[in-house]
């Protein structure tokens, strides 16, 4: 199949995929295509919603389908390994490893053959990247986690995984921005909300920040609550 | 102008269009389930489109009427009376202080939409509780209002109506136009035609988010990787066991299942006044 495929999922929505593949440049082209689209607005435009390998475009009239489509085809062709340098915000957030909020630490050891101290420091020396936000408010998928820290997802999900959990799954981690049921793999807690709904954008992260996760102790989480 | 919810029923809560803009936060659009019975609602009461509604789930909500109130039922899904008597939908009532609306159950439809001048106070999206209050902006009731008369049984009805929509039936099946979706191609020839061809039942753990559908297995060619993508209202994804779920209102922005079909935009309000055990076709015309 030819790449880059628009295709509709809703009769006011486009889809532009550039790849069924995860990758860093695929998802550089769907930012990138992202700002190409808000720099060249048009009326009618709704909203873009950026995923891993495409972005979402939504429309109302005057706009139509057929005139959406032609836009984004011709952005597409003229999408060029851009110079600009890409604006994206550095966020810390600390994150407290403590086996007592650390619910699956014995599991991630266990398949990782990682020590505590390990998955650690290989958490928090790389530089992730947020693809999305999804699955909930405030979820944010990101990656990528370095080979030794890969694990796939529980075979059976937890029912009730706390707000604030830091969790991996594959080649992603990710922070549950409330309480509810998930596959990951916890390993941390952060005490930062990740998504309040009286306060706008409501969402702590967006779609191509740059996180780094920064340890902290039982009693230094405690005091940030 | 208020009302209090004697019992808010099955599901009742408050409903508008939806918030938009907030997707690429992970925030789901919401709104009405049947869009467009929310719209007449409004329009039949003077409002913007976007006002807030009550949305109805079947029967039993129960509402006493504060004040002296105009208001208006679309939708369907229910019976409505008045203080005991038998009252119409699509149309404009203006009734007494103290009287009851309560909604009895009917064979057709899901869903009914209360609309008030004004529209109701609150947060879209907020499901109702016993005992809550709902009240109103302050404004005149439309012109028209003035001219129903009230009866002696406490309330009146306009003599203007808002045309009366298809209700789906559980004794029949319903048939809902789809389009392929992006990975229709990646299912196998036989699944496609069963898609087509058979019937689906809406299941009993359908809800506002979307509507699981049971009847024949649908089949990948081959097993797919789980990437996620994104989703929408109208989009007919397949779990690993077969079964096709219809997302709707409430629907999440990113899904992990392949994406079949969608529902085609002007078959989403019919799909929304089917009740689970409703028996549907989905109807592909190339």
């Amino acid at each position: 199949m030819p790449y880059p495929r628009i295709y509709p999922i809703h009769d006011h929505a486009l889809t532009i995929e550039f790849s069924t593949l995860i990758s860093e440049e695929v998802h550089r082209k769907v930012m990138q295509m992202k700002r190409v689209i808000e720099k060249n607005s048009f009326d009618g435009l709704v909203e873009l919603v950026p995923a891993y390998t495409s972005l979402t475009v939504y429309f109302r009239p005057p706009a139509s389908q057929i005139e959406v489509h032609a836009i984004l085809q011709e952005q597409a062709s003229n999408l060029k390994e851009s110079d600009e340098e890409e604006v994206h915000r550095k966020i810390e957030i600390p994150v407290c490893y403590d086996p007592s909020l650390a619910v699956d630490l014995e599991i991630v050891m266990q398949s990782t053959g990682l020590d505590h101290d390990s998955i650690v420091r290989l958490h928090t020396e790389n530089e992730f990247k947020v693809y999305m936000i999804g699955f909930m408010p405030g979820f944010a998928y990101m990656g990528t986690l370095p080979p030794a820290l890969e694990i796939g997802r529980k075979k059976t999900p937890s029912l009730n995984i706390p707000s604030g959990s830091v969790a991996i799954a594959g080649k992603q981690t990710g922070i549950y921005p409330s309480t509810s049921p998930g596959g990951w793999n916890v390993i941390g807690r952060t005490p930062v909300r990740m998504f309040d709904p009286e306060q706008p954008p409501y969402s702590y992260l967006q779609a191509g920040d740059r996180v780094r996760f920064k340890a902290i102790s039982l009693p230094d989480y405690e005091s940030y609550l | 102008m208020s009302i209090t919810i004697i019992k808010p029923g099955i599901h009742s809560s408050l409903q508008n269009l939806g918030r938009w803009g907030l997707q690429a936060f992970g925030i789901p659009i919401g709104g009405a389930m049947d869009s467009e019975s929310a719209i007449t609602a409004n329009r039949l009461c003077g409002n913007d489109d976007n006002a807030n509604v009550i949305e109805c789930t079947l029967h039993g909500l129960v509402i006493e009427f504060d004040e002296l109130t105009t208001f208006a039922v679309t939708g369907g899904g229910c019976r409505l009376q008045i203080n005991g008597e038998e009252v119409p939908f699509n149309r404009m009532i203006k009734v007494v202080p103290g009287s009851q609306l309560k909604t009895l159950p009917f064979e057709k439809g899901c869903r009914s939409y209360f609309a008030t001048p004004g529209g109701w106070k609150g947060n879209a999206g907020q499901v109702l509780n016993v005992g809550q209050i709902l009240s109103t902006e302050n404004i005149p009731a439309p012109h028209l209002a003035a001219s129903i008369v009230i009866g002696n049984d406490g309330f009146g009805i306009g003599n203007w109506k808002a045309p009366e929509i298809e209700l789906p039936s559980i004794h029949s099946t319903t048939n809902i136009h789809m389009l392929p979706g992006p990975e229709w191609d990646d299912f196998t020839e036989e699944s496609k035609k069963a898609f087509t061809e058979s019937t689906f039942i809406v299941s009993p753990s359908s809800d506002r988010m979307g509507y699981r559908l049971n009847g024949t297995a649908l089949k990948l060619k081959k097993e797919h990787e789980l990437i996620s993508t994104p989703v929408t209202r109208g989009i007919i994804q397949v779990t690993n066991n077969g079964d096709p779920i219809v997302l709707m209102a409430d629907a999440q922005t990113i899904g992990g299942y392949p994406r079949i079909a969608r529902v085609s935009g002007s078959d989403i309000s019919l799909l929304a006044q089917c009740r689970p055990g409703s028996k549907i076709k989905f109807i592909y015309n190339p």
